[in-house]
């Protein structure tokens, strides 16, 4: 190591680079940023724009903002005046009101939320047994999660699609959680995190008299905090934003739609493809998970990073 | 005495429900499946006849399976090594940047927080053949300089690429929109590993005469990535393999044009859900699961060598 100290301030001195090759790398990854951000400029134009200046592609980034008429609305029977929309008003109360998107992103919530508070239910206890307990089979059980660990669960649909349908629960809030309750990777998380809380909190914990289940919930969970967060943002990030699971167990019921498969259905309408509420729809589905991500980045990369560790 | 027969007791609740649910969601299905891909079953069918291994006889030998193969491999073969190198070039420039860096982190990792399905949408729309912004743009190109470059003259004369469409564009359309979603999630894995190289290290080489910024890179950056590197290669296959979400929203009957986007999870859904094939779907499952397992521990024991290695 001493090498290294010896030759650390010659090389800060050769830290100074070009300023032409701090421009190129800019350069690139603005191009870069440009590619990136174009769907997303793409989506919020359209859902500003009416339908004549979409199919036309005029009037910029917003849209002119001029009042048109809405076809649909005549043919309805509407008067011409009473069919004189603004665009954004347009896209976007369309958006809520041809589809049900409220219930929709409420199922999203309903969703998302049970899977997670179910998936801490049953994994923060066996995480701590597993981290914490001494009993016959411990190793067992953890050489069956680091095998689970193998298995992705959309792989498996097909048959746990057959399983629920035998069960009579396709097309139910039940079939939409069943398969997630169970983590392996927050038990795994969570093991890992636990093996690192030192067993003095918990031996004193226990002097205090204190059951093993308020150890798990009341001393555990407090410091697991961090890791929780952590977990809880891949998990709702996955789920919110799932759709091949959604599609394959909710086939009619539109009550049970999330909001993937509402945006889905728009798509598939039979009076052509109406851009503009559609874009508006899909706005309103991104946003939450996008502000989110913008207020709190760093929480939101160590959480979706997770995922990779599936 | 009580106390402690209790305490005994409790990792048996604890990991109790665990381990249930690993058997009857993750464990038993794989059984299901297998059991299933034997047989003609169908949901609500009556005869349930074993057929023997006839299932995967047609995966491997018939013209549509050939197809899918052909489509997923194709995917996963443009996506993995493009997203990986994107993903590490990015994080090396950003890197590079410091603090500078962090607005391009931000912006390269938002389509991995936004919901595959709407942006898919978009994508959709950008890249209509006539109303897109993307043929569109292109067209701007005619009468101009550009029109020398073989590519646009064809453009203006006839039509630009029809994209998602053309049977000869349409997977690699699909893989190009793969690549947008993935390569931040890369780029933040390969982040995450450069700051977990010692400056030493580049001191130490340095000494030892690798001057320029290449030399550097081959003799430490590349090496001590090496874990890095074989966790994003698989990561990134078993996540491409499960494309699924954009094929079904472009195509949503048959797989896009002469069934050259058919990949494997979409043929699962079209044979086992749509047309209630479970048998052959439920082969399919046997066929994908088996390349995500070897996958992920030929992933295991590579990082593990590695890590001796280092």
């Amino acid at each position: 190591m001493s090498d290294a100290a010896i030759a650390a301030p010659r090389v800060e001195s050769q830290g100074y680079r070009f300023p032409v090759s701090e421009t190129i790398k800019h350069a690139v990854l603005i191009i870069g940023a440009l590619i990136v951000l174009f769907p997303f400029y793409v989506m919020i134009s359209l859902s500003l724009k009416s339908p004549p200046e979409i199919l036309q592609n005029i009037g910029g980034f917003f849209g002119s903002q001029e009042t048109f008429i809405d076809d649909a609305c005549l043919i309805v029977g509407g008067t011409e005046e009473e069919c004189l929309k603004n665009p954004v008003v347009y896209n976007y109360t369309t958006a809520f009101e041809k589809a049900p998107l409220v219930r929709y992103m409420l199922n999203g919530v309903i969703v998302t939320a049970s899977i997670f508070l179910i998936q801490v239910l049953i994994a923060l206890p066996c995480a701590y047994a597993l981290a914490k307990l001494r009993f016959w089979g411990r190793e067992a059980v953890f050489g069956m999660v680091l095998f689970c660990l193998l298995i992705p669960v959309h792989a498996i649909a097909l048959p746990l699609y057959v399983m629920l349908a035998k069960l009579g629960l396709t097309n139910t809030y039940a079939a939409l959680v069943i398969p997630w309750t169970i983590s392996v990777f927050g038990i795994f998380l969570m093991r890992q995190f636990f093996m690192t809380v030192p067993d003095d909190l918990i031996d004193a914990a226990r002097m205090d008299g204190m059951s093993e289940y308020a150890i798990v919930w009341r001393v555990m969970l407090p410091t697991a905090i961090p890791a929780l967060t952590a977990f809880a943002i891949f998990s709702v990030v996955a789920h919110w934003n799932d759709y091949f699971w959604p599609r394959i167990v909710i086939t009619g019921d539109r009550t049970l739609f999330t909001p993937p498969l509402g945006l889905r259905e728009f798509k598939g309408d039979a009076d052509g493809d109406n851009y503009g509420p559609m874009m508006a729809t899909a706005v309103v589905i991104v946003t939450p998970l996008v502000v989110a991500f913008l207020l709190a980045q760093r929480r939101f990369v160590e959480g979706i990073t997770l995922t990779g560790m599936k | 005495m009580t106390r402690q027969a209790a305490r005994g007791h409790a990792h048996l609740w604890f990991v109790g429900p665990a381990l249930f649910l690993m058997f009857a969601i993750l464990l038993l299905p794989i059984a299901v499946a297998a059991g299933l891909s034997v047989t003609d079953y169908g949901l609500g069918n009556l005869s349930n006849e074993f057929v023997g291994l006839q299932n995967y006889e047609r995966i491997f030998t018939r013209s549509t399976y050939e197809k899918m193969f052909g489509a997923t491999f194709r995917y996963v073969g443009v996506v993995v090594p493009v997203s990986v190198a994107l993903g590490l070039g990015a994080a090396l420039l950003i890197h590079s940047l410091g603090r500078m860096g962090d607005l391009y982190k931000t912006i390269y990792f938002l389509p991995v927080m936004a919901a595959l399905i709407a942006m898919a949408i978009v994508w959709e729309f950008a890249l209509h053949p006539t109303i897109g912004y993307v043929n569109r743009g292109l067209e701007l190109s005619c009468g101009t300089v550009l029109e020398r470059l073989s590519f646009f003259a064809e453009g203006c004369d006839r039509t630009f690429p029809l994209w998602l469409t053309d049977r000869d564009t349409a997977i690699w359309t699909v893989a190009f929109i793969g690549v947008w979603q993935g390569f931040g999630f890369n780029m933040v894995l390969y982040l995450a590993g450069l700051t977990g190289i010692p400056r030493e290290l580049y001191h130490a080489a340095e000494m030892d005469g690798a001057r320029s910024a290449w030399e550097r890179f081959r003799l430490v950056t590349w090496p001590m990535l090496g874990p890095t590197t074989v966790f994003v290669v698989t990561i990134s296959i078993i996540r491409s393999f499960q494309v699924f979400d954009m094929v079904e929203a472009f195509y949503p009957q048959g797989g896009g044009p002469s069934k050259s986007v058919y990949v494997m999870m979409f043929a699962i859904y079209e044979k086992g859900v749509q047309q209630n094939l479970m048998g052959i779907g439920a082969a399919i499952t046997v066929v994908f699961l088996g390349f995500v397992m070897v996958l992920t521990l030929l992933q295991r024991r590579l990082i593990e060598r590695r890590t001796h290695y280092v």
